[in-house]
């Protein structure tokens, strides 16, 4: 309508117009960019620890390599066409990209295979909803194996990934969505009432799964499971009320399966992480059996999540059995923040100053002694109010032979001993854990 | 978006209640089920009610589900209608049944022929709505072509000034669509109060489950009061299910 010539009359109006990101970008600056850059790797040596290797994946799929594994992203991904006119997408996730490489590169090559990944995904959103259209997510992918003992891995190394995150309070909670599919099997009723079940379930609205369990002709028994499992919660005990409340409806394998996972995560020592609540729904509809979510109190957004997804490979024509899971930076952040825990990063031990070329020679000197150090043309109060802008430990000058610590009125103290010490300690403190 | 809320050291359940009409039914509901309301049913100016157990933020209505989907409350009480249109992720724990209203399509009850004549000049229909996501999804379903314009009150007065053909808005009795001489010729969705709670509330707050099972029962009391099989009423309006909750330790690490 008239938007594009609105937009011109701004741009004339507003002739110094600064530039802007586009909405739900944004730049990372240095102090936060060390949190998370050391965030990262914490986590990532707590995958490593479990054998899991690092992975990296074009930013750009073929849209439709992702959608045969994950169905239409229509609002989801964010979309490309390229010279030849081919759609492409930004990745919205890491599991799927994953398995296309485990399904190509990696075909027929005996398993199973672990990786990790850090990597920022793409999400549309809609405007005004306040959401990020980029996430840093990190992750693992655990390919060629099933069980009781591949999904306590998974769940096992999804906390021990929090814990090095360093969040003292946080809870993963798995569910499986065998049990619902064996419900709607049991109902006998319409493919048109299963999805109407299972688009229930993912909107987590429990207020329509009791409707549905309404409509005349589903069989008693899936009517009562129906009602009953979505709200079943707990410890471990949560499998058996579950079981009795599913009884009739052929689901328990799935549950002697689950039972086992979390008999091995006792022994793995996360159990008390770890609690079952069988609403649990994933946003993506691939995953096929244990699901989970992590959650940290007073955050309204699960931390992360994951799943089985047995059918995804099978998709690429290379079928195995597969889970992962994916945690999200920013939530950890702010999680972190909440429980006052965030790492406290300082990326910069001194600033140096003096005339160049004795300083240069001083800050080699330095940084061979393990210093971070940034040169600085300052002397005097202003070399020190540079370091405190740039959060230094410590103001340097180099004169002559001598490296040498300025006073708080910016006068040249005690000089450094020799050999060069090392840099001040707790350049990282530990938040949550030491 | 994220909310951020410093931990409370008495770690009061926060509940957002919307202002307006479903106001007084929700204090009574909330009371009913056993919590500290005092205060809350005349807060003055206030927006924030603390009581013993309880925060309760007193909200816009279609602030609701942004409130609870944004963590910023554990759960709240909102009208279908707002719930739907928002699209916002939030658990749907209990239908309360109160408040009870239908979105419809209304016209001028002289228009019919005027519209269609128009639609056959012009292609389209035009719509006034304060629900632009539901109405846009009714009329898509329907292979209709409308125009939307959202407006931000007295729907009905659109068409008498010629700003859109029909609307799109809620109505419980009809009269004020009567008495602007609009007829309702579609029912889209019926609504009624929804007890909905944010989805990490509900996973690991055991409160916000006890709490929905607490007015799923009053829900199900109130109907066998009524009419045990009134029609167009889920008979399981609310889960009395008890669901074995949290035992032993806490799974939340401390």
């Amino acid at each position: 309508m008239t938007g594009r010539n609105r937009t011109h009359e701004y741009q004339g109006v507003i002739s110094n117009m600064r530039p802007v990101t586009a909405r739900g970008f944004r730049d990372v600056l240095p102090a936060e960019a060390a949190e998370r850059e050391a965030l990262v790797a914490r986590i990532g040596e707590a995958f490593s620890a479990w054998g899991y290797g690092l992975v990296e994946t074009p930013v750009v799929e073929r849209l439709d390599t992702l959608e045969a594994a994950v169905g239409p992203l229509e609002g989801v991904a964010f979309r490309l066409i390229d010279l030849d006119g081919r759609v492409l997408a930004l990745r919205p996730d890491m599991t799927v990209p994953i398995a296309r490489l485990a399904a190509s590169r990696l075909y027929g090559e005996p398993g199973p295979h672990r990786f990790r990944y850090a990597a920022e995904v793409f999400r549309e959103h809609e405007s005004l909803r306040g959401q990020s259209r980029q996430f840093t997510q990190v992750g693992v992918e655990f390919i060629g194996a099933a069980g009781p003992a591949a999904d306590a891995e998974m769940i096992a190394v999804m906390v021990e990934g929090l814990r090095a995150a360093g969040l003292s309070s946080f809870s993963v909670v798995v569910g499986t969505v065998a049990v619902l599919a064996a419900i709607v099997d049991a109902a006998e009723m319409p493919p048109a009432w299963g999805a109407q079940v299972l688009s229930a379930a993912h909107d987590r609205n429990l207020v329509e799964l009791d409707r549905l369990a309404e409509e005349p002709g589903v069989r008693p028994e899936a009517a009562r499971a129906l009602r009953a499992v979505p709200r079943v919660r707990g410890g471990r005990e949560a499998v058996a009320a579950c079981r009795e409340a599913a009884s009739a409806c052929g689901c328990g394998e799935a549950l002697d399966e689950l039972d086992a996972t979390l008999a091995l995560l006792a022994a793995a020592g996360v159990a008390d992480s770890v609690a079952v609540d069988f609403s649990v729904m994933r946003s993506f509809e691939y995953y096929t059996g244990l699901v989970a979510e992590a959650y940290a109190p007073g955050l309204g957004v699960p931390l992360g999540g994951g799943g089985r997804y047995d059918g995804v490979l099978g998709a690429f024509g290379a079928p195995a059995p597969a889970a992962g899971f994916a945690l999200g930076l920013e939530r950890i952040s702010i999680a972190l923040l909440e429980q006052g825990a965030q790492p406290v990063a300082r990326s910069l031990d001194a600033v140096l100053g003096g005339a160049p070329e004795v300083a240069l020679v001083a800050a080699q000197e330095l940084r061979a002694a393990g210093w971070r150090v940034a040169l600085s043309s300052h002397e005097g109060l202003a070399l020190l109010a540079e370091a405190d802008r740039l959060d230094a430990a410590e103001a340097l000058l180099a004169r002559g032979g001598l490296i040498v610590r300025l006073d708080r009125a910016g006068e040249p103290a005690l000089p450094l001993s020799r050999p060069v010490p090392a840099p001040p300690a707790s350049t990282w403190k530990a938040g949550g854990q030491s | 978006m994220i909310a951020t809320r410093r931990i409370d050291p008495d770690h009061r359940l926060r509940i957002a209640v919307p202002k307006g009409a479903l106001f007084a039914d929700c204090v009574s509901m909330l009371s009913s089920a056993g919590l500290d309301v005092t205060g809350l049913a005349d807060p003055g100016r206030t927006l924030i009610v603390r009581t013993s157990d309880a925060e309760f933020i007193i909200s816009k209505p279609t602030d609701i589900p942004v409130y609870v989907a944004y963590g910023a409350a554990d759960c709240g009480i909102g009208g279908k209608d707002v719930l739907v249109e928002a699209g916002l992720e939030v658990v749907e724990l209990v239908d309360l049944l109160f408040g009870a209203c239908h979105f419809v399509v209304a016209e001028p009850e002289d228009a019919a022929a005027a519209i269609s004549e128009r639609a056959r000049h012009l292609g389209v229909v035009r719509v006034a709505t304060k629900y632009p996501n539901i109405a846009q999804a009714h009329f898509d379903a329907r292979g209709i072509q409308v125009e939307l314009v959202k407006l931000n009150g007295n729907i009905e007065l659109a068409p008498l000034i010629g700003i859109a053909d029909v609307v799109v808005d809620i109505t419980a009795t009809g009269t004020t669509l009567r008495e602007n001489r609009l007829r309702i010729v579609e029912d889209v969705l019926p609504s009624t109060a929804r007890f909905v709670g944010n989805p990490a509330s509900v996973r690991i707050d055991p409160r916000v489950t006890e709490l929905a099972d607490r007015m799923a029962a009053l829900v199900k009391q109130s109907l066998h009061v009524v009419d045990a099989s009134a029609p167009g009423v889920a008979a399981e309006a609310g889960s009395t299910q008890q669901t074995p909750l949290r035992t032993g330790k806490d799974p939340v690490q401390s």
